[in-house]
């Protein structure tokens, strides 16, 4: 590990890494409103089916997951239980922000509860909009993370201390 | 028994010929009694909606009794919910029609916020609801009998300096929680509730939302977006000329509107944007 953190990794073995890495994205789904059921359609149905893409959608906490799909209306009360499932996930994470409220308020943008974008709590990666998205933009949106994956220098993703297992 | 119900076939055709105000309601008519036989000076209005509901206004220093009695005497077991309303006009005016709203319709100073500061609003343009009232503020909440269908809707006026009323928690361990979310909602003190505390808000915000003189910020920066996606129906003319109307509007507010309507390859690339699923990096 503390080849890949270093950022003198082999390219051969980055180019193989990023491959692993963007077919065995663990998801961790945090659904808050009506964008949820289009997630549960995505990634818990049949017709959409994302673990042909390579994505596992049950890992049992966050600590187990490559990814995070932040579905739903964030308001300023949940804000600080998102910052803390982000900080349990280990590097090299993702997020994705799916649906207008999570992006940026969406019909919510004057409320006094909403949060005007979860970008505002943590980085986001893909930005899937819609009102909710269907479950193909969705799809798209983990495609066009993959994409990103693949092009990626891994050591600039380790942002915390390494994992130390004691 | 006869005489009884040609009586009351009297009572009932005798609002519709005469254009009353609503047709008789015996049942809810008896609940009102017990509430003014119990209660008496203390129930200071009332309202019923045949067939459907009965409001009861009782003076603040009754609102655990009027409870009790609706419970002990009425069979009203069941708290159905518990909630205040602020009857002032809203002083920012109607934000989604702020450009009409400048102008001064509802006794609020004419203002969208800009100028800073919470605009007055004079106290008499306060008008209560169907059971009268003196106060900007009331509390209300309905209690029923799930069995016989039967309820009555309580209401009480809270003095502006004074926002306090008697908890209902004792008599109904269901109100628990509309009491905390009514106290952070609108500032209400509930005496003897057994733990004030934010139910559905961060414990560090300030202010009480459904206020109407809540200000709501994000609106103050930006105005009402909604008005310039206002388009005319094709084939209306009606609409049209309204649509036109609103295109002036349209373009003296933004000006940026007019070279998206001159450039159409401009329009067809924000779409694509729109569309597009766009990658952020972080």
């Amino acid at each position: 590990m503390g080849l890949v953190e270093s950022g003198k990794l082999p390219k051969p073995l980055t180019t193989l890494l990023n491959l692993s890495r963007r077919y065995s994205l663990w998801c961790y789904q945090w659904g808050l409103a009506c964008c949820a059921i289009e997630m549960g359609a995505a990634f818990a149905g049949p017709r959409y089916d994302v673990m042909r893409l390579g994505v596992i959608p049950l890992p049992a906490s966050p600590r187990q997951a490559d990814l995070v799909v932040i579905s739903g209306t964030v308001t300023d009360k949940m804000a600080v239980s998102i910052k803390r499932l982000y900080e349990q996930m280990p590097d090299p994470k993702y997020v994705i922000s799916m649906g207008s409220c999570t992006n940026c308020g969406g019909p919510y943008w004057d409320s006094y509860s909403v949060t005007k974008g979860v970008d505002q709590i943590v980085p986001v990666d893909v930005y899937v909009p819609g009102c909710p998205p269907r479950p193909e933009a969705l799809l798209e949106g983990i495609v066009l993370l993959q994409q990103k994956i693949r092009h990626e220098d891994p050591a600039a993703r380790w942002r915390g201390d390494p994992i130390v297992v004691q | 028994m006869s005489e009884t119900t040609v009586n009351d076939d009297a009572a009932t055709e005798d609002p519709g010929t005469s254009e009353s105000d609503a047709p008789a309601d015996g049942l809810r008519e008896g609940l009102l009694a017990t509430f003014t036989g119990s209660l008496g000076e203390a129930v200071l209005g009332s309202h019923i909606s045949a067939g459907h509901e009965l409001w009861v206004r009782v003076d603040r220093a009754a609102w655990v009794d009027a409870a009790e009695l609706a419970k002990t005497k009425l069979g009203c077991t069941f708290f159905d919910f518990l909630s205040a309303i602020d009857w002032m006009p809203s002083p920012w005016g109607r934000y989604e029609d702020a450009l009409l709203d400048n102008a001064d319709t509802n006794g609020a100073v004419a203002s969208n916020g800009k100028s800073g500061g919470i605009p007055h609003v004079d106290p008499a343009t306060i008008k209560p609801g169907v059971t009268g009232g003196d106060t900007r503020f009331q509390v209300m909440c309905r209690l029923a009998d799930v069995r016989s269908a039967r309820s009555v809707v309580l209401k009480a006026d809270l003095p502006d300096d004074d926002l306090r009323i008697a908890s209902l928690v004792r008599l109904y361990a269901g109100a628990n929680w509309h009491e905390r979310e009514c106290w952070e909602m609108f500032g209400i003190t509930f005496d003897g509730h057994p733990g004030l505390r934010h139910l559905y808000l961060p414990g560090a915000f300030e202010g009480h939302p459904l206020r109407k003189d809540f200000p709501l910020l994000a609106r103050l920066v930006k105005p009402w977006p909604g008005i310039v996606d206002v388009e005319p129906m094709p084939d209306d003319p009606a609409a049209e000329a309204e649509g036109e109307a609103t295109a002036e509007v349209e373009q003296a507010a933004a000006e940026g509107h007019a070279e998206t309507d001159t450039d159409p390859q401009a329009t067809a690339e924000s779409a694509e944007t729109a569309a597009e699923i766009e990658a952020g990096d972080s």
